[in-house]
């Protein structure tokens, strides 16, 4: 790939990107949340256009108009939400569409097709009878098969992003033989992961990308984890946000202990005080989302407490409820989907999780509820034409907006954000930041999910750091060059496969 | 450790259990019902049940593509009227049985682009198109049967195939048909990934939309082709004849163990279903239980069935999580 | 409330063209029928409103209301007392009612599928109970619930206005009601934002089916008798009615008013209809026509909503 750049509508995805794998060797790709590796792929695999640049096989310049193109080509990726289908078995699942035929037209020859799936899964040493259905099989297992349907199509460059990710040492070591194995065949391997342990081990080159340029190419050799880290990072010059940071929190208003949820994550212990932000940092995949969702009651918790000022929440399928009526709000990661009703008017959107508080009796009095709903937009500067205007016309900054402020009329003291600025415009993001800090000043207690480094240093007071779905660590305003709440540490804790 | 397994029973869990609620009912109303357990009744079950086979098939795959077709009844009802018809006016079998085959095929894929192209939600897609079948039905007739249709099918219906009755020779020869092409063709694959992972179905260059049209108008066909043997049956064509009886279907389908998600279906399961709800009809029928009753108690089988769906599968489920 | 206002242009454009093509139509007694006719379908359409609000769907509502008539029919004959068969009729619906809530909140089946089944079970249960008898003859006190008249208006849309009156203060002027557009606008944000999903659903189930008990004794003082038969064609006009209305089947629009709005349509066709002496067997032909273009026209409105997004 050469000189790739890439705009999206208000964002330069890719600028200028160079990238070249060689066969029979693996190229690690590297770069934090929205560095462009995924962009960067999907132009790869035919998904997207490049606006300009080149894509060259075999050193020939080719068109990649569509998937099929890209198939055709040999260029198969492996994505983390996999593409099998539960009730067919291995053998249907790797031949999908591409059945081989039998004598009679339009019949399967199903003895071929076992015997080329046996083949496969041999070769990638995956001892699984052919018949078995996909979904009985474990999610490495699953991964070996996405393999196998990309070498039955051919592929002669194989894109896999964070293949490790749910996966156990064990099969993590089985899955490097594999590639051993796949690169002796010749197979160019384009490998995302984040974790840099695993990449001096089975990397024969890595790429670093950041904020959509390429800005570094070299060999495992020539570099340590600390470099990467600095090289994925940047010399940054941190501006703060907050007027200023929390000296003397309040009352713990959440306690968290040894809680494990039925997502699979646990937190030992977690606690945000009145007048704090605490952030929650880790990559994707780490379990913050899922923590998130747990303390708010809106996943199972299977053990352990969570309390809000003092009291512990109810567990259940009501458990949101609960957790409400303490005072716990959540902004949800996916606004449009979690956070809105988008056929609704703002006021509506506004004053859905106050009703209780607005109206306790249960009665819903038209002019209360507009001057509750007035408030709350003039106190976040919602900017809509009226309150009976549609949530769906709203621009993202504003769609957010409406989603922190339902939680205004609820009268909530804990308010866990995540992901809060994502796909926000700046002028939004900084009036955002300001929502925040007035809301701490006026006593409340802010835990905030963020994938964005600068952001966490800018505006919280502490962070905990998340991997591989548990607590790995805590950073402070202040403290030792290992602990202090900074981009690095954020990145090295969060990274570190120890 | 990793040695091979054979293909573990998990898609099989739900036949024994319709088996074993089958052979429970047989061993039941064989001990109380008179007449039960002689062979005229036992092939009188599968006369009965041969109609509701030709339609249960189709159903196994609509609902394994997440969908679900509620007009069979009536599409039958007035394929029947169409082909009493035709043979009223002496036209020759197979005329009157391409033309109630056309009906059936125009319903299937009116019903197709209805969910298909234009997206409507099936259950009330079909419902719409049962009331029009209905209507042309019922405006068609009068609500009168339509008699005079001749001897050649009723002949034809009471003769036998190498001694098996000719509805029950029809119903095995379709179910084999199905069968087949659900196992030895990539109809099989295709129709479980429709509703199993339909993006993986495009990605593998399948045309998704025509195929699943196609699901429908299979579903039509197969009720304008059943009117052969209901109008042979009754020797006159009626209006209401069949109506309810895409119920009898759903509940086959689900008590034979196919789930409405996933793509996880089958079609011997739809068979087992098919007998089940025949025998439990017959059987009740014999005990002298008024038939209104008999379609409760397989509304309450269908429910039961479903619980019973949902609670595998929420067992099933390991512990969530997203990426 | 700009689309019902449409609706009601729409329904007045109808009125106005049979009025002049049709000789029998502008009579008052031809007009009092239509409103009277819809009121019934509106009562049994108004707790179907609900359901469909919440993205769900009751198609049991027809059979409910079959099952509770010859239930309470069969109670006021056998106790003497009307006041006790309606009361029983109530309560049998509104159990029917619960029973398709908990199918759908505790063992979480998908709405259709669950009320279909529902549907198919009271309908046989209906005729077993009936075992194809008819009960009739009740007192002319009764009777003018469904069939009299009270200061010269058909007493049915006085109780069609009561709850009119009273749903649409349920669903504009109580929590509970902003909570039920919430959940059919989005379940999970509804759940997200503090609101008891579950709960709520199993009432406006609860309610659907108490309508249809109600609507089910106003049938019976119309028809002056009960049989098994009652029920079974007045699902797809409530749907129909429903849809017509505005209500969409995505949940999170529509309105009581919307759904009386439908009822008056949908009567105001197959009054057409019967006056022009149109084989009444071409009625659910139309019926079904009917519906699938308004599933249609929800449909390709909720598109065009989604792609300017």
């Amino acid at each position: 790939m050469r000189a790739i750049s890439k705009t999206f509508p208000g964002v330069r995805a890719l600028d200028d990107v160079s990238l070249s794998v060689d066969a029979g060797t693996v190229h690690v790709l590297l770069g934090q949340n929205g560095a462009g590796k995924s962009t960067l792929m999907r132009i790869l695999c035919g998904a997207h256009h490049p606006d300009a640049g080149e894509i060259l096989v075999d050193g020939r310049p080719v068109q990649l108009k569509s998937p099929a193109d890209a198939r055709r080509l040999g260029i198969a990726v492996i994505f983390q939400e996999f593409s099998l289908v539960p009730y067919l078995n291995l053998a249907q699942n790797i031949f999908l569409g591409r059945e081989p035929g039998g004598r009679i037209p339009g019949s399967i020859d199903h003895r071929r097709m076992h015997a080329e799936a046996r083949r496969l899964l041999d070769g990638l040493g995956l001892d699984v009878d052919t018949r078995t259905l996909a979904h009985e099989l474990g999610v490495a297992q699953q991964q070996v098969v996405e393999i196998a349907k990309a070498l039955s199509q051919n592929a002669r460059i194989l894109v896999m992003d964070e293949p490790t990710a749910a996966l156990s040492d064990r099969e993590i070591a089985r899955l490097f033989d594999r590639i051993r194995a796949l690169k002796q065949h010749g197979v160019a391997i384009v490998y995302i992961s984040h974790r840099l342990q695993e990449i001096s081990e089975i990397g024969d080159r890595i790429t670093v990308l950041r904020d959509g340029k390429n800005v570094a190419s070299l060999t495992p050799a020539e570099t340590s984890v600390n470099d990467l880290v600095r090289l994925m990072v940047g010399r940054q010059v941190t501006t703060t946000w907050r007027e200023r940071f929390c000296e003397t929190p309040g009352d713990v208003v959440l306690e968290v202990r040894d809680m494990h949820a039925d997502s699979g994550v646990r937190a030992a212990a977690l606690d945000v005080k009145a007048g704090e932000v605490v952030g929650l940092a880790g990559l994707v995949g780490a379990g913050r989302t899922e923590l998130a969702r747990a303390i708010f009651g809106a996943d199972r918790v299977v053990s352990g407490t969570v309390r809000v000022a003092g009291r512990p929440l109810a567990r259940g399928p009501a458990a949101p409820v609960d957790a409400v009526r303490a005072g716990v709000a959540l902004v949800p990661e996916n606004r449009k989907t979690e956070g809105l009703a988008l056929m609704r008017s703002v006021q509506d959107n506004v004053l859905v999780a106050g009703l209780r508080t607005l109206f306790p009796a249960g009665w819903y009095r038209a002019a209360k509820a507009a001057r509750a709903a007035a408030d709350v937009i003039s106190r976040l500067r919602i900017a809509t034409p009226s309150p009976a205007r549609l949530v769906r016309f709203l621009s993202g900054g504003n769609q957010q907006k409406v989603v922190v402020g339902k939680w205004l009329t609820a009268g909530s003291r804990l308010f866990i954000f995540d992901e809060p600025t994502r796909g926000i415009d700046v002028g939004a993001k900084a009036e955002l930041y300001g929502v925040i800090d007035r809301l701490v000043a006026g006593g409340a207690a802010v835990l905030m999910i963020s994938s964005e480094l600068p952001e966490l240093v800018a505006v919280c007071d502490r962070a905990y750091v998340m991997r591989d779905r548990m607590i790995v660590g805590e950073l402070k305003r202040r403290g030792s060059s290992n602990d202090v709440l900074s981009e690095e540490n954020i990145l090295r804790m969060a990274m570190h496969h120890a | 450790m990793h040695s091979r397994r054979p293909a573990k029973a998990g898609r099989y869990v739900h036949i024994p259990g319709a088996g074993y609620l089958l052979i429970v009912l047989l061993l039941v109303f064989a001990i109380f019902g008179e007449g039960f357990a002689t062979l005229p009744n036992v092939l009188n079950i599968g006369v009965q049940g041969s109609v509701l086979l030709l339609l249960a098939l189709p159903m196994t795959l609509i609902i394994m593509s997440e969908g679900l077709d509620l007009s069979m009844g009536a599409v039958l009802s007035l394929a029947g009227v169409v082909l009493a018809t035709m043979l009223m006016n002496g036209h020759s079998l197979s005329v009157g049985l391409a033309a109630a085959a056309g009906v059936g095929l125009a319903f299937g894929v009116a019903n197709g682009a209805l969910v298909v192209t234009l997206g409507l939600p099936p259950f009330v897609a079909t419902l719409g198109t049962l009331g029009i079948a209905q209507g042309l039905a019922l405006v068609q007739t009068g609500g009168q049967s339509v008699v005079g249709i001749g001897d050649a099918l009723p002949a034809l219906y009471e003769s036998r195939i190498a001694g098996v009755p000719f509805s029950i020779a029809i119903a095995l020869a379709a179910f084999l048909v199905f069968w087949l092409t659900l196992s030895r063709t990539r109809v099989g694959s295709y129709v479980s990934a429709l509703g199993g992972n339909r993006e993986a179905l495009s990605l593998a260059g399948v045309h998704v939309d025509l195929f699943h049209i196609g699901l429908y108008a299979a579903g039509g066909l197969m009720s304008g082709l059943a009117a052969l043997l209901l109008t042979g049956r009754m020797s006159a064509g009626h209006p209401t004849a069949a109506i309810g009886l895409e119920f009898d279907a759903v509940a086959a389908v689900i008590v034979g163990g196919t789930s409405f998600e996933g793509g996880q279906g089958t079609l011997f399961g739809t068979l087992i279903g098919v007998l089940t709800i025949g025998v439990l009809r017959n059987g009740l029928n014999v005990l002298s239980v008024p038939s209104s009753l008999q379609v409760a108690s397989i509304g309450v089988l269908v429910i039961a069935a479903l619980i019973i769906d949902s609670t595998i599968a929420a067992l099933g489920r390991p512990a969530g999580g997203r990426a | 409330m700009r689309t019902v206002a449409y609706r009601l242009v729409a329904v007045a454009l109808i009125a106005a063209g049979l009025a002049l093509t049709t000789e029998a139509f502008f009579t008052l007694p031809n007009i009092l029928n239509i409103l009277r006719q819809a009121s019934l379908t509106f009562l049994i359409a108004s707790g179907l409103t609900l359901t469909i609000l919440t993205a769900g769907l009751d198609l049991s509502v027809g059979a409910n209301v079959g099952l509770s008539a010859c239930v309470a029919a069969t109670v006021m004959k056998s106790s003497g007392s009307i006041a006790i068969g309606a009361a029983t009729g109530l309560a049998f619906g509104a159990v029917v009612g619960m029973l398709n809530g908990l199918m759908v909140t505790v063992l979480k089946l998908p709405p259709f599928i669950a009320t279909y089944g529902m549907l198919w079970t009271l309908n046989g249960l209906t005729y077993w109970f009936m075992a194809g008898e008819t009960i009739h003859g009740f007192s002319p006190a009764f009777r003018t619930l469904g069939s009299g008249y009270w200061l010269g208006i058909p007493v049915p849309i006085y109780v069609m206005a009561a709850f009119l009156a009273a749903g649409s203060i349920l669903t504009r002027y109580t929590t509970f009601g902003h909570e039920v557009y919430a959940i059919g606008a989005n379940r999970e944000a509804a759940r997200l934002s503090g609101i008891p999903v579950r709960a709520r659903l199993n009432l406006v189930y609860t309610l659907s089916g108490a309508m249809a008990g109600l609507a089910a004794i106003v049938y019976v003082a119309r028809l002056n008798s009960a049989e098994a038969d009652i029920g079974e064609a007045l699902t797809l006009p409530a749907i129909a009615a429903v849809l017509i209305g505005g209500t969409s089947l995505f949940g999170g629009v529509g309105s009581l008013t919307g759904t009386l709005v439908g009822a008056l349509t949908l009567t105001l066709v197959v009054n057409g209809m019967n006056l022009r002496a149109v084989d009444a067997n071409w009625q659910p032909l139309v019926t079904g026509a009917i519906v699938l273009l308004a599933v249609w026209i929800d449909v390709v409105t909720r598109q065009r909503a989604e792609a300017r997004v």
